[in-house]
């Protein structure tokens, strides 16, 4: 072989293994890439006062559905599985740096009990309470959780900390008269409202899950919906 | 570079590869007992307890003691690089590499000897810190640790204290106790030189005694689903009179 035609292999060779590198470097990216439509908070002109300091004010609405059907029912956009819970209309919740953020979620499904009561509190809310069809509470006793938001992120220097933790509380069959979580399309659907409230820091990038093991049997019954993008858990950024 | 059969061994070091093989694995040898006693433990994070102390005085002689070998297998490694057959035809096969008895016996007795060394320094650190987490068990505070999908936190039973950020008071020994609430976690409280599983069902014993201020970074060091990488959080050991402050603060009660 030449000098000319074993350089000549030599470049192929190297362009070859940048093309395969460089395949499967983006067939891997587009796999773990986020499949959610960003949730926007919507923001308010009015501004809040905590401990003295004023903040801007923005909201934002989740709901929580035991199924993709319910999910659909409440105008929420779906996932794929029609049997799993789910968040909705998005898991990646896009919130104002350095505001007071107002969050809601329409509760819709049943419980059990959960591994760990520490996740029955309310943690890092504006005041510790959340407020509950009305009412302020601290905590939720651990049998009676349906799920939690739990947000929380990575502790490093170039954002601040923001960790907050509400349980949901689950809806049971002896409450709310006929209003049950249920498959049927027909049937109207009532819940319950739980609002919250906290104060972002500077821009950052945090993860939100739920605790309460609403997977299948797998894995403590944290398999399943509890190991998938898109459905228990997701992304806020603070912008 | 291998010995031509029927060479005799002083013969064999004073041929010219050898001889610059050799000095090139000392010269090796010696920069890795530097980069392991001196620069690798810049890398470390610092120790706010003895047992963090003496991993890194461990991992340090471990370095020492396998720098020998990493100087012998790069030296060789880069002389044959740097002398290989340049050319199109490759040439025959050299004559075939008998066993030399002085040489297996070296190379083996002194594999084992650094093997060795390694094993009775391990066991004696680590029956060192074993003794002294039995002196301490009986006044050491207890931490209940909680792994969960994808947060710790603490549980205090004496100053019944819960939360999410590990804090420790200095030179008071901890015995955490160690479990999970859904799959295997690992608790890695990093400058303190603890790490232990945190099992379904079954709990696991660590004892340390914070002897340093600082703060603590902690981790989970098994791979543990979807946002394992974001099972972080962060404490601090602070001084006796900031730890009663901050359990007040949260509720709990002191001593």
């Amino acid at each position: 072989m030449t000098a000319g035609k074993r350089a000549a292999s030599a470049i192929v060779g190297v362009l070859l293994g940048v093309a395969v590198v460089g395949a499967v470097g983006f067939t891997l990216h587009s796999a773990s890439a986020d499949p959610q439509k960003k949730l926007y908070a919507t923001k308010d002109s009015a501004t809040i006062s905590v401990d003295g300091k004023s903040y801007p004010k923005a909201a934002v609405t989740l709901g929580v559905y035991p199924d993709r059907q319910t999910a659909i029912d409440h105008g929420s956009t779906a996932n794929n599985k029609k049997d799993w819970v789910q968040y909705g209309p998005s898991t990646h919740i896009v919130l104002p740096a350095h505001t007071y953020v107002t969050m809601t979620i329409h509760v819709y499904d049943s419980g059990e009990n959960l591994n760990n009561p520490y996740f029955g509190r309310v943690v890092g809310t504006v005041g510790g309470t959340m407020n509950v069809d009305g009412q302020d509470v601290t905590s939720i006793p651990a049998d009676q959780v349906q799920h939690t938001f739990t947000l929380h992120g990575l502790p490093t220097t170039s954002q601040d900390p923001l960790y907050v933790n509400v349980p949901l509380l689950r809806v049971s069959t002896n409450e709310k008269g006929d209003f049950l979580p249920t498959t049927d399309a027909g049937t109207k659907l009532q819940g319950h409202t739980v609002t919250f409230s906290f104060i972002t820091g500077g821009k950052g990038e945090y993860v939100w899950n739920c605790e309460y093991p609403c997977g299948d049997g797998t894995y403590q019954k944290f398999g399943a919906v509890m190991g998938s993008y898109g459905y228990m858990s997701g992304k806020v950024s603070v912008a | 570079m291998a010995p031509t059969p029927g060479e005799k061994l002083t013969n064999f070091f004073k041929r010219r590869d050898v001889i610059i093989a050799s000095a090139l694995g000392v010269a090796i040898t010696a920069l890795t007992v530097i980069i392991g006693g001196w620069w690798y433990t810049k890398w470390m994070p610092t120790a706010l307890s003895t047992d963090m102390k003496s991993i890194e005085r461990l991992m340090v002689i471990f370095t020492w003691i396998s720098a020998p070998v990493c100087g012998a297998v790069v030296a060789i490694t880069l002389y044959t690089f740097f002398n290989r057959h340049k050319g199109d035809t490759p040439p025959e096969d050299g004559p075939a590499i008998r066993t030399r008895g002085p040489i297996v016996i070296l190379w083996s007795v002194v594999s084992s000897m650094l093997c060795l060394v390694a094993v009775v320094y391990g066991l004696i650190e680590l029956n060192s810190a074993e003794g002294k987490a039995q002196a301490d068990a009986p006044h050491a505070m207890i931490v209940e640790v909680t792994g969960n999908q994808w947060v710790w936190n603490f549980h205090y039973p004496a100053q019944d204290v819960t939360t999410d950020k590990l804090m420790l008071p200095i030179n008071q020994p901890v015995e955490f106790r160690i479990i999970s609430a859904d799959v295997n976690h690992s608790f890695w409280p990093v400058q303190l030189g603890v790490k232990a599983d945190a099992n379904r069902y079954q709990v696991t014993l660590a004892d340390t005694t914070p002897n340093k201020l600082g703060t603590i970074d902690v981790k989970c060091a098994e791979l543990c689903g979807l946002y394992h990488a974001y099972m972080e959080t962060t404490g601090a050991v602070t001084t006796r009179a900031d730890f009663n402050n901050w359990v007040t603060a949260q509720g709990g009660h002191t001593a």
